[in-house]
């Protein structure tokens, strides 16, 4: 029984290689380890991207993006970090780039540098609660719209705390920052929104409960 | 005594600050009933707005792989392209390099050889025969003399000169 039990144990450790044994074989010219890579990491690095650029399908080019840069670039990973820690980096800098771009190309254009949202409605499923479900999609529209005024370093930090609940040392790690230095754009980003969003959560909050004192 | 309970923005500021245990508010909320009570639904709601709108399909991430999987395999095929291109050039200049040690090798010794002095002579060299002996006329020559009176007939020269010769 014991023997069966570690048969199964070698199996799986076999079968789930770690993240340094697939960036060997992908040195070593393994493809499939690569995609293996790929498969493991893609849907946090799309959501990395997607929590900055608000955006599916910029968030889908930054994620591909990333793991070509990575794969070009694979022999230069000395493995000090994770190597999530070192993709998720990667789609950082990648989607700060793309919210720069998008703020300069609003230099030209005069439009807004973030899309407006207002009238995109998001698939809403049965959930049990419907009604917390729209307050949740009309907070995140006025956490957009007050996010217009934040720079692009600010919003990043902002969106990664927020949208992803980073802390803010793993912020300042993945953005190669002190993290006082993380702390104190943050602290500049929640004063230029904070108005905003506390007299919105209070209008809700009273609508929704009515006399209740908050 | 009134207590003094801190603003939405105040908890919002808490909320993403992740202050320490010690700062007022935190204290203040620690101990207020009513402000602990904003703070969770405060945090619920910005949880809630934070969430990804929608999980996305497995077809979404095949495709995705797919893309990036072909765009590595451009990439390696570039790479090997790069290294081939890299490695002839490599070997041609290797081979101009060689043959260039082979040819200096082999002129190298007279490149070595001490240089002659050329004495410049002070008296003036004489006229080689060459320079004296400007043949006036063409058939005076020794390889045409014998055919001159073969051709003295169509001769330009005219009859009165040619009895003088």
């Amino acid at each position: 029984m014991g023997s069966v039990a570690a048969f199964r144990v070698t199996q799986i450790n076999a079968s789930t290689p770690t993240d340094s044994e697939l960036i060997a074989r992908t040195l070593g010219g393994d493809g499939g380890a690569f995609a293996l890579l790929v498969d493991r990491f893609q849907r946090k690095i799309y959501r990395v991207a997607y929590a900055i650029v608000r955006d599916d399908v910029e968030a889908d080019t930054i994620a591909q993006d990333t793991f070509i840069q990575a794969y070009t670039h694979l022999a230069k990973f000395q493995g000090r970090s994770e190597f999530e820690t070192w993709l998720t980096r990667i789609a950082i800098n990648r989607s700060r780039d793309s919210l720069r771009r998008r703020r300069f190309v609003s230099l030209f254009t005069g439009d807004e540098d973030d899309e407006t949202r207002e009238g995109w409605i998001e698939p809403v499923d049965e959930r049990p609660d419907p009604e917390r479900e729209i307050m949740a999609h009309q907070l995140r529209i006025a956490i957009e719209r007050a996010e217009r005024k934040l720079s692009t370093q600010q919003k990043v930090i902002f969106r990664l705390r927020h949208y992803e609940d980073r802390s803010l040392e793993e912020i300042a790690n993945l953005l190669g920052l002190r993290s006082g230095t993380v702390r104190a754009h943050l602290f500049r980003a929640i004063h230029k929104i904070r108005k905003e969003l506390a007299e919105w959560v209070t209008a809700k909050e009273e609508a929704s409960n009515g006399n209740e004192t908050l | 005594m009134e207590t003094k309970h801190f603003s939405e923005a105040d908890l919002l500021e808490t909320y993403y600050m992740q202050p320490s245990e010690a700062t007022p508010i935190i204290e203040h909320v620690n101990n207020c009933n009513q402000c602990q009570d904003r703070y969770r639904r405060l945090a619920q709601k910005l949880r809630d707005a934070a969430s990804c709108p929608a999980e996305k399909p497995a077809t979404f991430w095949a495709r995705q792989r797919l893309m990036i999987m072909r765009a590595v395999d451009h990439a390696r095929e570039r790479s090997r392209s790069n290294v081939r291109t890299a490695r002839v050039a490599a070997a041609a200049l290797l081979a101009f390099m060689l043959g260039g040690a082979v040819v200096y090798k082999s002129v190298e010794p007279a490149l070595k050889a001490p240089a002659t002095v050329v004495v410049k002579q002070t008296t003036p060299a004489l006229p080689s025969n060459d320079d004296l002996q400007v043949p006036r006329d063409p058939w005076q020559s020794d390889e045409l003399k014998d055919f001159g009176a073969v051709v003295q007939w169509e001769s330009w020269v005219p009859e009165s000169e040619s009895s003088r010769l």
